[in-house]
């Protein structure tokens, strides 16, 4: 299933791993994209890409400016046409059954393109009507109070802050109740609160049932908001995957323990000797552990550990999203430069 | 506005755009001032008329003023279509705003919708202010020639059509065009022979009959119809946004 739905990811190294795939199941999924390819003239935005995402799930585009992101949350939009290949959301193709998928969708753009000389409401009203939802009034307030705003709605868009501008940008996604939604950095320019704020909300929305397509560029927000990632550049897809894989596919499943006391020799070369761990440095009360696969490995350790009469105060995997992310990015720089040479 | 019998993606935008122009400086000093200039040029070219030194006549007379209320639906209408497409892609607002379960169609359709709204309304306004005028306020030779029916039925007949037309000149340029100005400039730059026609028979050089009037009518609307073919053709979703 995970090769058929990710063609370009079964070249990955990493094994699948259901209880990293809880999302992909039989059921069809709420976003895929065929061999999905888009040039601009001579210029290749998107090499064909193959994507699945499930109904409820979290998907994150990342990569560098100009990777193939918003050329394909656009043609996702209906904005524009795939060059090769083929899209659909909630199995509408997004060329042959356009207004089906505009129906289904809410798309934040980067800016919150809102009507500036247009109070909040007029704003939401618009999007409202246009979908024909029932009730307007109802939408907009039920939006509003989702993204913070119940009592503004008559301010003018202009006279906002861009914090608010997003909150405003996000209840116009949601006015009409969409399955889908499209997300470009969603939290692009927000100080951390109103960006922790923007997460929180997006959060709530997964869980109310939506499923969330959005671009990024803080990692950190991705790796805790995103079930899955793909990590995009020059329109090519690098890796696929939760976060925790990447993690373990690019920085090889390290595992930082801290312990009450100094281990001894006998707890040391238990712990050298249990499958899975390729090395071990021992720095005074603790260990900084290679496993082959964290997910797999770590109970596995944590079990040697206290099985051999160790106290552990905490286990961590060393390494973060964004630590990934840039040793994916240091590494294709180099393979591109070694083509190059 | 829920009379209207158009699609609701349609209405919300035909809405949408009124409430934009009101609060669009640029947009309501074209939408009142121009009007209004247009109404005062006329009566006053009425209330200083004087049979003896004039030297086309009081039908030249007649005919000068009633250009103004003809080209009034020509010049209000083109700051607004120039601005429909460019600007909401200038703004920011394009790109979500195609993303709305609109076809093409649809979308150009609200746009002439709610730029003829307030054209027309303003020129029947303007039309009709100066008709009450000469009925309570002009006597003498001049009073006859306007209130002769062929005027008023022409201008019923020509000013949505005229309205449209340049509207949807307007709206082919702004598809098209990469800047307002640039739209704007071309569009009068269509416009402005266009009118050769109505000018010939407000001079009259063409005598301004019914007939006169139907034929010019019926050309304009065909006119209409293959721009709004062309403004169909000439907007492309990718292209609109590509300058984003």
């Amino acid at each position: 299933m995970v090769g058929g739905w990710h063609g370009k990811a079964a070249r990955l190294p990493a094994a699948p791993d259901r209880a990293d795939y809880p999302y992909v199941t039989p059921s069809a999924p709420a976003i895929e994209l065929r061999s999905t390819g888009r040039n601009f003239g001579t210029r290749v935005a998107l090499q064909p890409l193959d994507l699945a995402v499930a109904p409820g799930e979290v998907f994150g585009l990342l990569g560098p400016n100009g990777s193939g992101k918003t050329t394909t949350l656009r043609i996702l939009a209906t904005l524009i046409r795939p060059t090769i290949g083929s899209a659909s959301v909630l199995g509408h193709d997004v060329v042959a059954e356009a207004m089906e998928v505009r129906r289904v969708i809410g798309v934040m753009p980067e800016k919150p393109s809102l009507y500036e000389r247009l109070t909040i409401r007029d704003n939401l009203s618009f999007w409202a009507d246009a979908h024909a939802v029932p009730r307007v009034d109802d939408a907009i307030a039920r939006a509003l109070e989702f993204v913070g705003l119940g009592g503004r709605a008559g301010e003018r868009v202009g006279e906002l802050s861009k914090g608010w501008r997003q909150r405003v940008s996000l209840a116009r996604a949601i006015v009409h109740q969409p399955k889908v939604l499209l997300l470009d950095e969603p939290s692009s320019g927000l100080d951390p609160s109103a960006a922790t704020a923007m997460e929180r909300m997006i959060r709530e929305l997964v869980a109310g049932g939506s499923t969330v397509l959005m671009n990024t560029h803080r990692l950190a927000e991705a790796e805790r908001l995103c079930d899955r990632v793909a990590i995009l550049r020059h329109g090519t897809l690098l890796e696929l995957g939760t976060p925790r894989q990447l993690r373990n596919r690019l920085l090889g499943g390290v595992v930082r323990v801290e312990l009450a006391a100094p281990p001894d020799t006998r707890l040391q070369h238990a712990v050298e000797s249990l499958p899975g761990v390729a090395g071990v440095d021992w720095t005074g009360n603790g260990l900084l552990c290679r496993v082959e696969d964290a997910g797999r490995d770590t109970p596995r350790l944590v079990s040697g550990l206290v099985g051999g009469g160790a106290q552990i105060l905490s286990v961590v995997q060393a390494g973060d999203l964004e630590e990934a992310y840039l040793e994916l990015m240091a590494r294709t720089e180099t393979a591109v430069l070694e083509a190059a040479a | 506005m829920t009379a209207f019998p158009i699609a609701p993606p349609v209405r919300a935008l035909v809405r949408k755009e009124l409430r934009e122009y009101r609060h669009h400086r640029m947009i309501v000093l074209t939408a009142t001032i121009l009007p209004i200039v247009f109404l005062i040029l006329p009566m006053a070219n009425l209330a200083l008329f004087d049979p003896d030194r004039s030297v086309g006549g009081t039908n030249l007379a007649v005919g000068q003023a009633m250009f103004c209320f003809f080209l009034s639906p020509v010049i209000i209408p083109a700051t607004m279509a120039a601005f429909a497409v460019i600007g909401e892609r200038d703004q920011g607002t394009l790109e979500p705003l195609l993303t709305l379960p609109l076809t093409d169609r649809q979308f150009l359709a609200g746009k002439v919708i709610a730029i003829l709204i307030p054209t027309i309304g303003a020129s029947f306004t303007i039309y009709t202010a100066y008709m009450l005028f000469v009925l309570l306020a002009v006597h003498g030779p001049v009073r006859e020639p306007v209130l002769d029916w062929t005027w008023p039925m022409g201008f019923v007949l020509l000013a949505p059509a005229l309205a449209a037309f340049s509207t949807l000149v307007g709206m082919a340029f702004s598809a098209r065009a990469k800047d307002i100005r640039v739209a704007e400039h071309l569009s009068g730059l269509v416009l402005l022979p266009a009118m050769l026609p109505v000018m010939l028979v407000v001079t009259r050089t063409i005598p301004a009959t019914p007939v006169t009037w139907l034929v010019f009518v019926t050309a304009i609307v065909v006119l209409d119809f293959l721009l709004w073919r062309m403004a169909l053709r000439a907007f492309d979703r990718e292209r609109a946004i590509s300058a984003v």
